[in-house]
C-alpha cells in the first residue's frame, strides 16, 4: 500500500478548480437561456407547435327582392398535402392524380416545393373528397369549405356574376359588393407535435370567421323571369345576335330585371351555354376562348353602346316641350327633306309618302325626323345640348355594377355642328349605354326626375339585422311634371296609333317609342347590320314600370316595332297583371266591331304599289328606314299574305336593298 | 501492513444524491418516452418500465459492489482489463450490432450491451493500478510518462474504432485528468493540449469526417440551418427556453412531441429544462457536482494511492460526461451524441455508473474521517 503525496492533493485541488468553473459556466448557460432568452425561444417555439389554419368565412347570400335565393353556397373541400410528412411525393402524386384530375408531375412539384402546408386541389365533391380520405395517405388532409351556387343556373347572371375557386367575386354584383359579401376568415390555432397531429392538450382556439353580409337586390324574380323568357324568344325568332331587356321602376329608379340573350351558367361561366355554343366553341384556340368568354360575361346593358337611333327623340320632344318652343298646337310639315344646310340632305324616314301637316303628337306617333329636326332647332345646339347631359347621357348613371361606359356626345358646345344636331334629334351620332336610355326614359315617365339606378335594395348581416338600406336618390330634376305628362300621352298615342302598335295591350295604357338603326362599327355605319329598339312605359297614367328591349343585328325585318315591341308588350303584360294593376278594357275596345281583311301578297311590288295597296285597303305601315327609293321592292312582309288582320293594323314591308 | 483499516458507514451525500438522480431519470425517461413508446409500441410504459428493471438492477450491484473491499479490483486490475478490450473487440465479430449506422453494441440476446461502457470502467481501474505501481516514476518520460499514454491510447482507441468520438473523449479525458492527479509533469500538459488540437483536426477535417465541420458550424450558429444541422440543438433550447424558471409542469413538454428526437436519451436534460425549468436543471446539476465534489473529497481522504486514483478516477468520468452532456444540450459546445449519467435511459449505462458509485462507496467506507484521524493519533 502506498501512501497519497503531497503532489495528488495538489493535484485534486486543481482538478476541482476546473470542475468548479465549468459548472459555473454551465449554470450561467443555463440562466442565460432559461431567463434571459426564455422569451424569445418560447415564442419561437410556439410559431412551430401552433399551427394556424384559416377558417372561410360564408359568403353573403344574394336573394331577389322578395327574399328568393339567386346564390347560395354549397359545400365543397380542397386538398392539402402537409408537406413535411410526405416521404415519397412520387407515391403520393401517383395515388391522387387520377381522383383529382391533375397530372402527377405537378403534383410532385407542388409538393415538393412546398413548405408546410400546400393547396393541391380546390372545389372537389363531397365523393372525390370521401375517396381521398379513404386512401389513408400520410400528410394527405381534407378541409371543407364552401363554394358558390346558383340555385337558379342561367339566371340574371348579369346582375349576379360569379366568384372565381377562391370565392372573390368576378362579375356583376359579386364583384362590386365583394367587400360586403366576402366576410373575414376566422382562424383555427391548435398545438400539434411534429407530425402536425393534435398535441393532447391545449386545445383548440377557434376565432370565429365573420360571415359575409347579404345582399338584397332590386330585382324581381318573376319580372325577370318574363324578361329572360322574351328575350330568348326574341333571340330566336328574330335570329339576333343578342338581345337585352331591361325593367326598371321609374319611380324609384330601381331595376326590375335585366336579361341579356345569350347568356351563360354561373355556376360553369367557362362552360358552353348550349349545343350551339359548344359547337362554335370546339375550333377555338385558347386565346379565342378566352375572348369569347370575355365578350360573353360583358353586360351589354352597361358596358355596351348603342345609338339609340328614334327612341331618343323622346329627348328632342322632352327639351322642346320643357323650354317651351313646341306645344300641343304647334304644327310641322314634312315634304320628305330636309335641305336648310347647305349641301346637305336629310330625309324623313318616309320621305317617298310623306307626312305633310302634323301636330305634335301626330309627329311624334309617326316619328317624322323632319319634325323633330324642326324641333331640336328651335331648341337650339346649347339648350339641346344642356338637356341631353342633363339626361345623363355622357356620364356614369352611378348604377353599382362593375364596367360601366359613359357614352359618346359632342365634348363641347363648339363640336356640334348644324348637321350633328339634326341627326342628333333623332338618336343619330350619339352613342348611349341601354341603361343610359332607360333611366332618361324613367325620368320622362316619373315626372322628370333623374335617378340613379339601384341594384342593390339593402344589405342586411349574418343575423338578419339591416347594414345599409338603398334609399332611392333623385339625381336632378331634369324637366317639368307637366312636360312628362305631356310625352307620356305622346307615347301612349305612338302604341295606340303610330309606329308602336304591336305593343298595344288591350286594357293597359302602354305608351312607347320604337327605334331602328344602323350599327357603327369601328366609327362607321355598317349597311345591313341594325340595332332595334322599343322603349315604354306602362301604366302611362301612372308608371309602374319602364322597359327597354333592344335587339342587335335581327335577321330580316328590323323595324324596332316588330323586332323589338312585341316582346315589350309580353313583359309589360306579364309584370302589369303580376303586380295585379287592374285592366280597363274601356267601351269602346269592348264595343268596337272589328273589321278585318285579307293581307295581299305585296312581294315583288316596288314602294309605290305596295303602299298604294295598303292605303286603299285601310291598313298602315312602317318603314322605319330611308335608304330606300321608290323603284326599291318588297323581299318580304309581315303579316304574310292570305293572314286575316284588323283594319288600321300595322303592316311591316322590307326592302331589297339599294344598290 | 498490518494496521487493518478501519471501515465505517459510504458516503452518504454521494449516496443518496445518486438514488435521486436515478429516481428523477426514471421519471423523465417516463415523462420524455411517452409519445414515442406509445406510437411505436402501444403503450406509453414501454421505456419507463425497462428503465425501472434497470434502476433495480444497478442499485442492486451498486449495493453488492459497496460491500465488496475494492482492493480486490486492485487484484485483478489486469484480467479486468483484458476482459474489457475483448468486450471492446466483440463489435467486430458477428455478435456486434449496427445501429443507426454506428456499430456500438454486442447482442447477447435477451438484450444489448454496449462495451464502451464497460471500458470506461475497466480502464480506469486498470489506470489506477498501473498509475499505483508506477510509484515515483510516474514522472518519468520513459517509465511513465509512455506507458501512461500508451495506455490511454489503447483505451481511447478502442472507443474511437467504434465511431463514437464523445466517448473517445470521455475515455481520454478520464484518463488524463487520472494521470494528472498522479503526477503528470506539467509539461505534459502543455504537450497533451497541442496534442488534442491536432487530434481535434484530424477528426474534424479529415476525409470522411465532413459532418462533425458541420456540426461545428451548426454549433456556432445553430439557427442559421435550423431545419438541418442546427435541428437538434435548436430544439433543444427551444425546450429550456419554453422551461423558463418553473417549468411547464411535469409531463406537459411539447418538445418530446417528436420535436426533440429521442428525447428520453441524450436531450432528456432538454426535457427536464422545459417540464421543471431552471428551478429543476440547477437542481440536477447540483445533484451532480454534490457527486462529484463528494468523489473528490473521497479521493483525497483515502488511505492508499489506488483508492485515490481509482476515485478520483470516476470522478472525473462522472464529471466529464454529464458535464459534456448538458454543455451540448445548451449549445455550449459543439453537438455530440452523449448521455446522461444515471438519468438518460439505457440499460448498460446505467449499470456501469451505478457499479462505478457502488466501488466508490465502497472506498468511502475506509477514508480518514476526523473519528478515524483521531484514532490514529490515540494509537
Amino acid at each position: 500500500m502506498r501512501r497519497p503525496t503531497r503532489t495528488n492533493f495538489v493535484r485534486l485541488k486543481i482538478a476541482i478548480l476546473i470542475v468548479s468553473l465549468v459548472v459555473f459556466f454551465l449554470f450561467y448557460r443555463l440562466v442565460k437561456i432559461q431567463i434571459v432568452e426564455a422569451n424569445d425561444l418560447k415564442k419561437q417555439a410556439l410559431r412551430q407547435w401552433t399551427k394556424s389554419v384559416e377558417i372561410e368565412p360564408s359568403r353573403g347570400i344574394i336573394y331577389d327582392r322578395n327574399g328568393r335565393k339567386l346564390a347560395i353556397n354549397s359545400p365543397s373541400y380542397t386538398v392539402w398535402a402537409y408537406v413535411s410528412e410526405i416521404e415519397n411525393p412520387e407515391e403520393v402524386a401517383k395515388k391522387i392524380s387520377p381522383i383529382i384530375e391533375e397530372p402527377e408531375e405537378e403534383l410532385v412539384d407542388l409538393i415538393k416545393n412546398g413548405t408546410n402546408m400546400k393547396k393541391l386541389k380546390q372545389s372537389i365533391n363531397r365523393e372525390k373528397a370521401e375517396e381521398i380520405k379513404n386512401l389513408n395517405i400520410d400528410g394527405i388532409s381534407i378541409t371543407e369549405g364552401n363554394k358558390r351556387y346558383y340555385p337558379l343556373n342561367n339566371f340574371a347572371p348579369y346582375i349576379i356574376g360569379f366568384t372565381d375557386v377562391d370565392n372573390n367575386g368576378q362579375y356583376g354584383v359579386e364583384k362590386a359588393f365583394d367587400s360586403y359579401l366576402k366576410g373575414s376568415p376566422g382562424l383555427l390555432i391548435k398545438s400539434t407535435d411534429a407530425a402536425n397531429r393534435q398535441l393532447p392538450y391545449d386545445g383548440e382556439i377557434i376565432i370565429e370567421p365573420q360571415n359575409g353580409y347579404n345582399l338584397f337586390l332590386t330585382i324581381d324574380e318573376n319580372i325577370q323571369r318574363f324578361a329572360e323568357e322574351a328575350a330568348s324568344k326574341a333571340l330566336i325568332d328574330n335570329k339576333a345576335k343578342s338581345v337585352n331587356i331591361i325593367v326598371m321602376d321609374p319611380m324609384t329608379g330601381e331595376i326590375l330585371a335585366l336579361a341579356n340573350k345569350p347568356d351563360y351558367d354561373p355556376n360553369s361561366p367557362r362552360e358552353p351555354i348550349d349545343e350551339k355554343a359548344r359547337a362554335e366553341w370546339s375550333n377555338l384556340s385558347e386565346e379565342e376562348l378566352q375572348n369569347e368568354w370575355f365578350k360573353l360575361w360583358r353586360n351589354y346593358s352597361i358596358n355596351d353602346l348603342y345609338e339609340p337611333g328614334s327612341t331618343f327623340k323622346i329627348i328632342t320632344a322632352a327639351a322642346a316641350i320643357e323650354e317651351g318652343v313646341v306645344n300641343k298646337n304647334t304644327h310641322f310639315y314634312c315634304d320628305g327633306f330636309y335641305k336648310s344646310i347647305p349641301g346637305v340632305t336629310l330625309r324623313c324616314a318616309k320621305w317617298y309618302d310623306p307626312h305633310g301637316d302634323q301636330d305634335l303628337y301626330e309627329a311624334f306617333a309617326n316619328s317624322c325626323n323632319i319634325a323633330f329636326i324642326n324641333m331640336a332647332n328651335s331648341v337650339g345646339k346649347e339648350k339641346m345640348f344642356e338637356y341631353i347631359k342633363a339626361f345623363g347621357f355622357g356620364e356614369l348613371t352611378g348604377i353599382d355594377l362593375p364596367g360601366e361606359q359613359k357614352g359618346i356626345i359632342p365634348k363641347r358646345l363648339e363640336d356640334i355642328s348644324d348637321v350633328n344636331l339634326a341627326t342628333m334629334s333623332y338618336g343619330h351620332s350619339v352613342a348611349v349605354t341601354p341603361i343610359q336610355m332607360i333611366n332618361a326614359i324613367s325620368a320622362v315617365a316619373n315626372g322628370g326626375n333623374l335617378m340613379t339606378p339601384r341594384i342593390v335594395k339593402a344589405i342586411t348581416d349574418d343575423d338578419g339585422n339591416l347594414v345599409k338600406d338603398y334609399k332611392p336618390e333623385i339625381r336632378r330634376q331634369v324637366i317639368s311634371e307637366s312636360t312628362s305628362k305631356t310625352i307620356l300621352e305622346m307615347l301612349e298615342k305612338t302604341v295606340t296609333e303610330g309606329t308602336g302598335t304591336k305593343s298595344f295591350i288591350p286594357g293597359y295604357r302602354v305608351g312607347g317609342k320604337t327605334g331602328t338603326a344602323e350599327k357603327v362599327i369601328d366609327g362607321k355605319y355598317v349597311s345591313g347590320k341594325y340595332i332595334s329598339s322599343f322603349g315604354g312605359v306602362a301604366p302611362v297614367d301612372d308608371p309602374r314600370i319602364a322597359i327597354l328591349v333592344i335587339v342587335d343585328e335581327p335577321t330580316g325585318i328590323y323595324y324596332g316595332g316588330t323586332v323589338a315591341g312585341p316582346y315589350a308588350k309580353m313583359v309589360i303584360e306579364n309584370t302589369l297583371e303580376y303586380l295585379s294593376v287592374p285592366k280597363e278594357i274601356t267601351d269602346e275596345e269592348k264595343s268596337e266591331d272589328i273589321e278585318t281583311v285579307t293581307m295581299p301578297d305585296l312581294v315583288g311590288l316596288t314602294l309605290v304599289d305596295a303602299t298604294k295597296i295598303l292605303k286603299e285597303m285601310g291598313l298602315r305601315f312602317v318603314i322605319d328606314y330611308e335608304e330606300i327609293s321608290e323603284t326599291s321592292k318588297v323581299v318580304e312582309q309581315k303579316p304574310l299574305a292570305g293572314e286575316e288582320i284588323e283594319i288600321n293594323s300595322l303592316v311591316d314591308l322590307y326592302f331589297e336593298k339599294e344598290n | 501492513m498490518k494496521s487493518k483499516l478501519l471501515k465505517h458507514e459510504p458516503d452518504f451525500y454521494i449516496l443518496i444524491s445518486t438514488i435521486m438522480l436515478v429516481f428523477i431519470g426514471v421519471i423523465m425517461v417516463y415523462s420524455a418516452s411517452s409519445p414515442k413508446a406509445l406510437q411505436e409500441f402501444g403503450d406509453p410504459l414501454f421505456f419507463f418500465k425497462r428503465q425501472i428493471v434497470w434502476a433495480a438492477l444497478g442499485l442492486f450491484i451498486m449495493i453488492i459492489l459497496m460491500n465488496i473491499d475494492y482492493h480486490i479490483w486492485k487484484k485483478h486490475a489486469t484480467a479486468i482489463y483484458i476482459i474489457t478490450i475483448i468486450l471492446g473487440l466483440l463489435i467486430f465479430t458477428p455478435l456486434g450490432m449496427e445501429l443507426k449506422g454506428a456499430r456500438r453494441w454486442i447482442n447477447l440476446g435477451f438484450t444489448t450491451f454496449m462495451p464502451s461502457d464497460a471500458i470506461k470502467l475497466g480502464s480506469i481501474i486498470f489506470y489506477a493500478a498501473f498509475l499505483e505501481n508506477k510509484k515515483d516514476k510516474v514522472s518519468k518520460l520513459k517509465d511513465g510518462l509512455i506507458p501512461a499514454f500508451i495506455l490511454i491510447g489503447i483505451s481511447t482507441g478502442l472507443v474511437y474504432l467504434q465511431k463514437d468520438l464523445s466517448t473517445s473523449i470521455t475515455v481520454a479525458g478520464t484518463m488524463l485528468s487520472m494521470y494528472f492527479i498522479a503526477g503528470m509533469p506539467y509539461y505534459v500538459l502543455i504537450a497533451s493540449a497541442g496534442l488534442t488540437a491536432i487530434l481535434f483536426k484530424v477528426a474534424v477535417y479529415s476525409e470522411g469526417n465532413e459532418y462533425r465541420l458541420d456540426r461545428i458550424k451548426s454549433f456556432r450558429d445553430p439557427f442559421a440551418d435550423k431545419l438541418g444541422d442546427g435541428y437538434q440543438i435548436v430544439q433543444s433550447l427551444y425546450a429550456l427556453g419554453s422551461g423558463g424558471l418553473f417549468g411547464v409542469g411535469l409531463g406537459k413538454s411539447k418538445q418530446k412531441f417528436f420535436y426533440i428526437p429521442e428525447a428520453y436519451n441524450d436531450f432528456i436534460f432538454s426535457i427536464i429544462g422545459e417540464e421543471l425549468g431552471l428551478v429543476g436543471t440547477t437542481f440536477i446539476l447540483s445533484l451532480y457536482v454534490i457527486i462529484i465534489f463528494r468523489a473528490f473529497h473521497v479521493a483525497r481522504n483515502s488511505n492508499d494511492k489506488f483508492a485515490l486514483f481509482l476515485a478520483s478516477g470516476i470522478a472525473s468520468l462522472i464529471a466529464i460526461q454529464s458535464l459534456m452532456n448538458i454543455a451540448v444540450v445548451t449549445s455550449s459546445i459543439p453537438p455530440t451524441g452523449i448521455n446522461l449519467p444515471f438519468v438518460s435511459s439505457g440499460g448498460t449505462s446505467l449499470i456501469f455508473y451505478l457499479a462505478s458509485i457502488g466501488i466508490l462507496l465502497n472506498i468511502s467506507r475506509y477514508t480518514k474521517t476526523d473519528g478515524s484521524k483521531k484514532n490514529e493519533h490515540n494509537s
